[in-house]
């Protein structure tokens, strides 16, 4: 290296340069070859998991009536084998109550806190690591859980509550209807979901219950679904398949759903229904609203596809404990 | 003049011709299938950008690599022997100034600033590894095809007015303008593909060499260098275009390109000091989240940006545009315009279509054929217009605004909008009335209505339709195929739905 002006180099250098210039074209032909063509238009959408139990011999669900909500869920979780059954020690539970309005526990827009509050004891007692409490309001969705008492009861009983910003979107293999909508991360994570709905009046479905819940995991663009909402529900119902259902009709909303606010809407039936056939359950909850199951659009639609029978009388009635 | 410059004119004058010439058949509407974008499919800059940005180097980009090795080989010979826009510099420094030797010694000099090339790249794969591509802003080659395609064309007798064109030929012609003071000016400091061949050059086996000892220090070597990276010095091997003038030019022979010479020491002063560099690269990372967050192109679909048949999903769409403008080019109709505002900041110049200029023909799928990123997927007529059984590509919806259109809003037949639509059957149906007008007389009309569900958003409509400035059926972006929240309508749920045991 001596004189750089020299007529030649020497075989060493030579062969140095020579590997430079090769490793450099071996370098950018492979990450050229590796990355040719890779079809990573979209990033990679997740599967919706089962969280359906090993069912066998259970009844579809139970109803138990009574002035306390929180015994009425012990009662009906009981009947149907106690959590024990569908909550494994150390696994993750989704609790999906509807959260969606800024109302409060009395006007019964959102499910009732003591509901969800017994729910989560329940799960915690059960082994469960962790419980969420998560919802995508329609509404602002700190005051919405505020104001139903559903963010302070669920955190008081030892829940993870997962609203607004805590809920991560992710993008997931569903077709028809939902194609396209995100999916509330937390519920894909979760190994057990339990589908906590209220029961309410609706002016396009006729009722709010458990299957029509599921808007509540779906993020920006869900309302689009209200077009053919029967059929969307039940699509619904076949994508997202719960461990359990658990209706609260602790107060129930008649007229001027699914928002309410006028407590001359709302109709005391002290009843908490649990169960693992959502149609069922369901069709329980449309009874209560003097609806006949067999006319409700989502209903048949769901009962149709097999996820369930809507027949309000396969639900065991515990009457008042 | 030598035969080594006779011929690295030639090749020079052949490519240049091959590129006007390509863009020329395209803009015609040649309906043979040329390979119009092989310029841009061996564009390295956007071959590495483009795995940076989308992960993916789509389909022909790969022939990038070719001008890669072959770099690794002889050095930036690209620049030297085939780039058209430098070669259009290298002939506005000689039209526009004839130099004295003087001159030339001066101008020919390398300057620190040249480094500003590995700045601008430096900065353009940062923000392309943060998602936004903009190596089209000042890639040679989309500079060259916008500028002819956008501002020349339009121009000659014949062409299409291009509204916003005379950005992209201020542009072009400052460029050119600029090798009246400084040849290739671009190339030297500005260009980020040359930078980046630069540094592959670096590597590179053939290299000029000075013999020294028969060197006579006379500068000619200088004089004649199109890089400025002074062959009589310590030669600057990533500045080299090879252009092969000086060794030509040396009286005493002493200046050759061989095989492996012995490497003169690395110049004293640094091409880029490592401040600037990370402190570029820092800056693209600031800025990158920044343009995405509030440059107004990623939050939602706006009506306006109505993108061509079969382009990405909006996100996907700017990870892999490089903005060459060869679909604005190649559209029989003058609907793909360059967008200047509707695309927010990242998708300056990038393709949208304006059905007040020209119409998304029916069966035309011309602009996913030429994408040389396909950014702009291709589609066969038979998929764009939904024969194979598929939902047909839908590019928008048209909306009709009752209060202009004739036969609604002033008791006047027409019907040129349901004359015009392409679809079987007609996405815009006619519902006979009969109106009293104002003078008493009652007429008969034919008043048009839009179905959601047929309408493609071609646009032929809002082009043809009679009611001035302002047709009176517009289409807006709602109902793209690309983007499923952008939708009026739900997607058919397919017929046979899963059908589940009871459990």
């Amino acid at each position: 290296m001596s004189d750089p002006y020299r007529r030649t180099i020497s075989r060493r250098e030579a062969l140095l340069r020579l590997s430079a210039a090769l490793a450099a074209g071996g370098a950018i032909s492979a990450g050229s070859i590796f990355f040719h063509d890779r079809r990573r238009i979209s990033p990679t959408a997740r599967t919706v998991p089962d969280w359906r139990t090993n069912e066998a011999h259970l009844p579809p669900g139970a109803v138990a009536h009574g002035d306390d909500p929180a015994a009425n869920v012990r009662r009906a979780i009981r009947a149907m084998g106690g959590m024990e059954r569908f909550v494994r020690r150390g696994e993750t539970v989704l609790i999906k109550p509807n959260a969606g309005w800024d109302r409060r526990p009395e006007q019964a827009a959102d499910t009732n806190p003591e509901v969800i509050a017994e729910l989560v004891r329940l799960c915690r007692h059960a082994g469960a690591r962790r419980v969420i409490v998560a919802d995508i309001s329609c509404n602002d969705p700190i005051r919405s859980f505020e104001d139903s008492g559903i963010g302070p009861a669920a955190r008081a009983a030892g829940a993870i509550v997962a609203a607004g910003s805590a809920i991560r979107l992710v993008r997931a293999r569903t077709g028809g209807p939902m194609a396209g909508l995100d999916i509330m991360g937390q519920l894909l994570d979760a190994d057990r979901v339990i589908n906590v709905p209220v029961v309410k009046q609706h002016s396009l479905s006729l009722a709010t219950l458990g299957m029509k819940n599921w808007f509540g995991v779906l993020g920006q663009g869900r309302a689009r679904l209200h077009q053919n909402i029967h059929h969307a529900i039940a699509e619904l119902a076949a994508t997202f398949r719960p461990t359990l259902t658990v209706v609260d009709a602790t107060r129930i909303l008649m007229a001027n759903g699914p928002q309410g606010g006028s407590l001359a809407d709302v109709k005391q039936v002290h009843a908490v229904a649990a169960g693992i056939d959502p149609v069922a359950c369901d069709a329980w909850g449309a009874a209560l609203l003097g609806l006949d199951p067999r006319r409700v659009g989502f209903i048949t639609a769901a009962e149709g596809r097999g996820l369930g029978r809507a027949d309000p009388r396969l639900l065991k009635d515990l009457g008042t404990g | 003049m030598s035969w080594v410059r006779r011929i690295r004119i030639l090749y020079q004058a052949v490519f240049l011709i091959l590129f006007v010439w390509l863009l020329e058949r395209l803009i015609r509407g040649d309906l043979h299938n040329l390979p119009y974008a092989i310029f841009h499919q061996t564009d390295p800059l956007s071959m590495i950008a483009l795995s940076f940005a989308a992960g993916v180097i789509p389909g022909a980009m790969i022939w990038g690599l070719v001008l890669i090795l072959m770099t690794l080989v002889f050095g930036r010979v690209f620049c030297g022997w085939i780039c058209p826009l430098g070669t259009l510099q290298q002939l506005s420094a000689w039209l526009l100034a004839p130099r004295s030797r003087r001159e030339s010694l001066r101008v020919n000099r390398y300057r620190r600033w040249y480094a500003t090339k590995y700045i601008i790249l430096v900065v353009l794969l940062v923000l392309a590894l943060a998602g936004s591509l903009q190596t089209g802003l000042l890639d040679p080659l989309s500079v060259l095809a916008r500028g002819i395609g956008a501002a020349v064309w339009p121009a000659l007798p014949g062409g299409r007015p291009m509204p916003g064109g005379w950005l992209a030929a201020g542009f072009l012609f400052g460029i050119l303008l600029a090798s009246r003071w400084i040849p290739r000016l671009f190339c030297r400091a500005f260009c980020p593909l040359g930078a980046l061949l630069g540094f592959f050059a670096r590597f590179s086996l053939l290299r000029i060499h000075r013999d020294a000892t028969s060197c006579t220090n006379c500068q000619l070597c200088t004089v004649a260098c199109q890089g400025a990276d002074e062959p009589l010095g310590e030669h600057r091997i990533s500045e080299c275009m090879v252009c092969l003038n000086c060794t030509v030019s040396c009286p005493e022979q002493a200046i050759g390109y061989n095989f492996l010479p012995p490497a003169p020491p690395r110049p004293a002063t640094p091409d880029l000091s490592r401040r600037w560099l990370i402190g570029s690269a820092i800056s693209a990372l600031v800025a990158a989240p920044i343009i995405e967050a509030t440059g107004g192109g990623r939050a939602s679909a706006r009506a306006e940006l109505i993108r061509p048949p079969g382009a990405l999903p909006e996100p996907q769409f700017l990870e892999r545009c490089v903005k060459c403008s060869l679909c604005q080019q190649a559209c029989p109709t003058g609907a793909i315009q360059p967008a200047i505002f509707q695309a927010g900041v990242e998708g300056f110049w990038t393709p949208v279509i304006v059905p007040r200029r020209g119409w998304c023909e029916y069966t035309c799928t011309r602009c996913g054929e030429v994408c040389p990123t396909q950014a702009i997927t291709r589609l066969t007529p038979a998929r764009k217009t939904g024969t194979d059984g598929q939902p047909p590509v839908r590019i928008g919806t048209a909306f009709i605004d009752r209060g202009r259109c004739l036969p609604w809003g002033m008791e006047t037949p027409c019907i040129v909008c349901e004359e015009m639509c392409p679809t079987d059957p007609k996405a815009i149906w006619l519902e006979p009335v009969t109106v009293r007008r104002q003078d008493g007389k009652t007429v008969h009309l034919q008043r048009p209505h839009v179905d959601p569900a047929r309408c493609v958003g071609c646009g032929i409509c809002e082009n043809r339709c009679p009611a001035g400035a302002h047709a009176a059926i517009c289409v807006s972006s709602v109902g793209e195929s690309r983007d499923p929240l952008n939708n009026l309508l739900l997607p058919r749920i397919p017929p046979a739905a899963r059908k589940e045991p009871l459990t």
